[in-house]
């Protein structure tokens, strides 16, 4: 069997929606930022792919743009959480509702 | 694509270069300085807003902004110019009035100057994003900061948990905009705005196009915090700093606005009628859910996030008016109008609030027209123009909104939005009534010339845009996108 | 200064009071009694200013005079643009005498907020004024909205126990209405754009363009909406009574006396000739409507107990009969109805004036706490029976020039039951009016508190009887008023008949009749 495209872009649609998913129906806040971070590589397998196939450098710049952003992003994310976590002393989303209307 | 320096490059990158200095200065400050001289901070921050709004009109001069740089991937043309005016002002404002509220608070003032220079840094470059790379991100600078900034009063429950909130949502959202980005990239194998048009024109419809736009476009309208991507809103506004709230309020969305027309005025302008309907249905639902739920609000903070959400709502009937300049127009008018009287709106709010999380419910502006007549007028503005009454500058925005989602042939839409902009009026005039028909506490209000100023720059924009809006329209005119 | 008055006459009048307001604003906010003179005199000045209007108007001459017109947002085709023809003039002459009147009034009843309420004074007076002179949709859209703002702080600040409630009631009702009126005003100007290229929002330009069928229906009802709720036609009337109770005295004359009129003449000069076939078709409609707000508000005024509601729902009634008279679409009806906005002006300005006289002394407007003080305070007798008698339209007043007219002119029409149903709304005017004259002023005294009640001061008597002289000349010399009308009423007809016509190669049978 080949290997195409429509391979790559089905294993990373179901990485995508995997994530898509886990950010929707998670409790955990760091169960959360792994699903995101699971959407951005779904990206990036995307972008390498197309890339390949496009014969075009392009797609993995951008990639590789992804993935630092996506380091910055994480950092940001756990601090946020370490922050909420000294504060409720709980991961739970459910937990996350001060604000109510 | 070919891709080289030249000595104009880092001339039309000044503005940003310097904001981005300036931040890294009051970064450094910060740490040296801790909680001391955090006027100076201020100070500085405004002084570097200001100086960059000079570089920006300095930029605006040079002939050499006439082509794009960076490999095409930053332009510097009028609409780009008109939305930096846009975001320094906004940053101006929320520099200007965070100065008390900051002071008061028991965390150092220098890294929250430096994060929203730095936030400003990304939407100067959201305005300029002519690639789908530089537009993510420049946008990504912008929001990782503002994730921060939501959380800055960091012991405070409430600012933490809309941070985290706003983080998990905006990362998302971005996720899904990523995705939409290399669908489209994998359609075409680029990422320039003008190579893509060029491409899409020829193109065909396919379903994987489609899904990209799509996608796209639900990212930056989570950015927009259109429904159904708007259940951040509300948390993140009312936990946030006050000045912060004030700031997302305006900030970001001009900028996500900013790519927003850019990618679908310019790129996607093929495939109006696919996204059209879709946009049409979600700026209905942003109206009604907005304003709806607005009136349930008693605080005063959160009402106002259901406000901007509408807000939002209507802004879109812009986009839908993609399909003539019109659209275009209307949300540049409107963007800037809304910045003045929303961000007017909050400054009054900050007034009101003595510390931390006081005077935000509806029954805080009870008699404020005893307490100071001149701040109850000048929130009147405020709300008439929210409400879009003439002759203020919502009403000229309105106007143009209105007028572009007609010659589009969305006048069921225009109908609704006037339906929904009587509704609104119930909830503005709520506080209206508030601070005109009843009585309150009697103690004079606290006000500081930066305070002062912010509400008088954006009360003297509300008023000066709706009575002569003329040279503001010659603007307009000038920040058409080439298609 | 000359050249100012000779060519800028109107703006003169129209912006005079705003900029008193200004000044006013300039003023420290305790200087009450300085405030209350300022205002005063500013509104005098301005009715002063005014009289060249009436004098210098040219009788007999159809279309617009004193016209000024300078570019306002030149990119959207939005222009300065004001004239007079012989409605808006008797309606900017009523709105001039009206207000001084009514400052006059409040410059011994009004304690709180002086400055602000006087300054929401001048601002409503060049809200309306503007109104009235605007020929430009979008200018008059301005002006219109800029009225509503200080009649909803008059009710709000200074009204009675339920002032907030009615005051959002007044604003949210008008506003609704408006913002529609707002959309198609748009629209209008779109289509006026995609046909000629050009941006307008002038009267001239716009009425020259047509629309047929389902578009020009509901851009006629939603301007039609707009100035029906304003008038208010039964049944969007729900709002007028709690914001006439609610309102300060001097706020429910100038509610009662010029805004009211607002939609009337915002119909006619408006709605009328942009969609002459929907007004046309659905003119029937008004008519029976105005039946409806005759009987209906009269039934209802005989059964209050509160004078100033009375008076209220006594103004849906006779504003009832204007609608009729517009619905008849007769040069007679026509003349009438507008004779009788200015006379309702003055003699429901009077009563409300006259109401509030006792209001402010004895603090109640129930029917029944009065009774038999005709002769403790002969001189508002005396003055209040003439406003009733202009009101229910005896020969020789005002009122009655204007109701025969307007009956006769529906009798004329293809509607002659309207007129039979409106004569007897006037017969029951006649009967609420007389029995509230009957239980305030004759029945036996029984209240002790009566016998102290002072007559009108000279402030108030000089208010009411500016009132009286108007409406006494009106009625002896009713011609002095229809002149000036009726080249504008004609001129109305001849353009909805000029584009019936155009509309329609043959004019529909009662469309001639009409034109006759």
């Amino acid at each position: 069997m080949t290997i195409t495209i429509n391979h790559y872009l089905i294993v990373s649609f179901l990485l995508f929606s995997i994530g898509f998913l886990g950010v929707l129906v998670r409790r955990n806040f760091l169960t959360i930022l792994m699903s995101i971070e699971l959407m951005l590589n779904a990206v990036n397998l995307n972008l390498i792919a197309f890339s390949r196939r496009l014969s075009d450098l392009t797609g993995q710049v951008f990639s590789i743009f992804v993935i630092t952003i996506a380091a910055g992003e994480a950092a940001i994310g756990l601090a946020l959480t370490i922050s909420f976590f000294r504060q409720k002393k709980t991961l739970d989303v459910e937990e996350a509702h001060t604000m109510q209307g | 694509m070919t891709f080289a320096f030249h000595a104009s490059d880092w001339l039309l990158l000044a503005p940003e270069l310097f904001l981005t200095a300036m931040g890294l200065l009051l970064l450094g400050l910060s740490v040296a300085l801790g909680k001391t001289k955090e006027d100076f901070l201020a100070f500085l921050a405004t002084v570097s807003v200001g100086i960059t709004g000079a570089l920006v009109a300095f930029v605006a001069t040079r002939p050499e902004r006439a082509t794009p740089i960076l490999g095409g991937a930053f332009v510097v043309d009028n609409f780009a110019l008109f939305f930096k005016a846009l975001v320094l002002l906004s940053l101006a404002l929320t520099v200007l009035a965070s100065a008390r509220y900051v002071g008061a608070a028991p965390y150092p003032g220098g890294e929250y100057y430096a994060l929203l220079l730095f936030s400003g840094v990304g939407m100067l470059f959201m305005a300029s994003g002519n690639n789908l790379i530089s537009i993510y991100v420049a946008l990504e600078l912008m929001a990782l900061s503002s994730y921060v900034l939501a959380g800055y009063f960091k012991a405070e429950p409430k600012s933490t948990e809309a941070a985290l909130k706003y983080f998990i949502l905006g990362a998302f959202s971005s996720g899904v905009l990523l995705y939409g980005l290399s669908l489209v990239y994998g359609a075409g194998g680029v990422m320039g705005l003008p190579e893509l048009a060029k491409l899409l024109a020829s193109a065909s419809r396919s379903n994987l196009l489609m899904l990209g736009i799509l996608l796209i476009l639900a990212g930056l309208l989570f950015k927009i915090a259109a429904v159904p991507f708007h259940v951040w809103t509300p948390d993140v506004y009312e936990g946030s700093p006050t000045p912060v709230t004030a700031f997302f309020s305006v900030g970001p969305k001009v900028a996500a606005y900013a790519i927003l027309a850019r990618i679908f005025y310019v790129a996607f302008a093929k495939f109006h009628a696919d996204w059209g309907f879709v946009v049409a249905l979600v700026s209905a639902a942003t109206m009604v859910l907005g304003n709806v739920a607005a009136l349930l609000q008693s605080n005063v903070k959160r009402m106002l996030a259901y406000s901007s959400i509408a807000n939002a709502g209507y802004a879109l009937l812009g986009v839908l008016g993609f399909r003539t300049e019109w659209g275009l127009w209307g949300i540049l008018i409107y963007l800037l109008a809304y910045t003045f009287m929303n961000f007017g709106a909050f400054t009054l709010i900050i007034l009101l609030e003595s510390k931390g999380y006081a005077g935000e419910s509806v029954s805080d502006f009870n008699g404020l027209a005893k307490r100071s007549m001149p701040a109850a007028v000048v929130m009147l503005l405020f709300l008439l123009s929210l409400a879009g009454i003439p002759p203020t500058a919502g009403f000229i925005g309105k106007y143009y909104l209105f007028t572009a989602a007609m010659k589009a042939g969305y006048a069921w839409l225009a109908i609704l939005a006037v339906v929904m902009s009587a509704v609104s009026l119930f909830y503005y005039f709520r506080i209206a009534a508030a601070m005109f028909f009843t009585e309150g506490s009697p103690a004079k209000l606290k006000s500081s010339y930066a305070l002062s100023a912010v509400i008088a720059v954006c009360a003297v924009g509300t008023l000066v845009i709706g009575v002569v809006p003329q040279p503001f329209l010659e603007v307009l005119k000038s920040c058409v996108l080439g298609r | 200064m000359d050249a100012l008055l000779r060519d800028h006459l109107v703006s003169v009048v129209v912006f005079l009071p705003l900029a008193g307001a200004v000044l006013l604003l300039l003023l420290p906010r305790s200087a009450a009694s300085a405030a209350r003179n300022i205002a005063f005199g500013v509104s005098v000045l301005d009715l002063i200013v005014s009289v060249p209007l009436w004098t210098r108007f040219l009788v007999g001459v159809p279309g617009f005079q004193l016209r000024e017109r300078i570019d306002w947002i030149p990119q959207l085709g939005i222009t300065y643009n004001v004239g007079l023809d012989g409605i808006s003039l008797l309606l900017v002459m009523l709105t001039t005498v009206l207000t001084p009147v009514s400052l006059l009034f409040s410059l011994t009843h009004v304690e709180k907020e002086v400055r602000g309420y006087s300054v929401a004074f001048l601002v409503l007076e060049t809200g309306m004024l503007g109104s009235l002179v605007a020929l430009d949709l979008a200018l008059f859209y301005v002006f219109w909205e800029v009225m509503l703002v200080p009649m909803y702080f008059i009710i709000g600040i200074w009204g009675g126990p339920r002032r907030i409630y009615a005051s959002m009631k007044f604003f949210l009702f008008t506003m609704s209405g408006s913002l529609l009126m707002f959309l198609a005003i748009l629209f209008v100007a779109i289509r006026h754009h995609t046909a000629t290229g050009a941006w307008s929002f002038a009267l001239e330009d716009l009425t020259r363009m047509t629309f047929t069928g389902r578009v020009e229906t509901y851009l006629f009802l939603a301007f039609a909406l707009a100035f029906a709720i304003k008038v208010p036609v039964f049944p969007l009337h729900t709002w007028l009574p709690d914001a006439h109770t609610e309102a300060p005295t001097a706020g429910s004359i100038i509610l009662a006396g010029v805004m009211l009129k607002l939609g009337a003449y915002g119909y006619l000069r408006f709605a009328l000739p942009l969609f002459p076939d929907a007004a046309m078709r659905f003119a029937p409609w008004l008519g029976v409507l105005g039946v409806i707000g005759v009987i209906y508000g009269a039934m209802v005024a005989y059964a209050q107990h509160d004078m100033k509601r009375l008076v209220a729902y006594s103004s849906v009634s006779h504003l009832g009969l204007v609608v009729i008279g517009i619905g008849a679409f007769t040069t007679m009806s026509l003349s009438g109805s507008i004779l009788q906005m200015v006379n309702h002006g003055l003699s429901t300005g009077a009563l409300f004036l006259l109401v509030g006289v006792l209001y402010e002394r004895r603090h109640t407007r129930e029917l029944d706490a009065y009774g038999g003080i005709a002769a403790v305070v002969p001189v508002t007798t005396a003055l209040f029976l003439i406003a009733t008698l202009s009101s229910i339209g005896l020969p020789g007043l005002n009122g009655f020039v204007g109701e025969f007219t307007i009956l006769l002119g529906t009798w004329l029409s293809p509607h002659r039951w309207w007129s039979a149903a409106a004569a007897t709304g006037v017969i029951l005017s006649a009967i609420y009016m007389l029995t509230l004259v009957q239980r305030v002023f004759w029945n036996p005294l029984v209240v002790e508190e009566n016998r102290k009640l002072t007559d009108v001061r000279p402030s108030e008597f000089v208010a009411a009887a500016t009132l009286v002289v108007l409406m006494v000349w009106i009625g002896v010399r009713p011609n002095d008023v229809l002149d000036r009308i009726r080249p504008a009423v004609e001129s109305l007809q001849k353009s909805v008949a000029a584009r019936q016509v155009a509309l329609h190669e043959s004019a529909r049978p009662e469309i001639s009749e009409v034109r006759r």
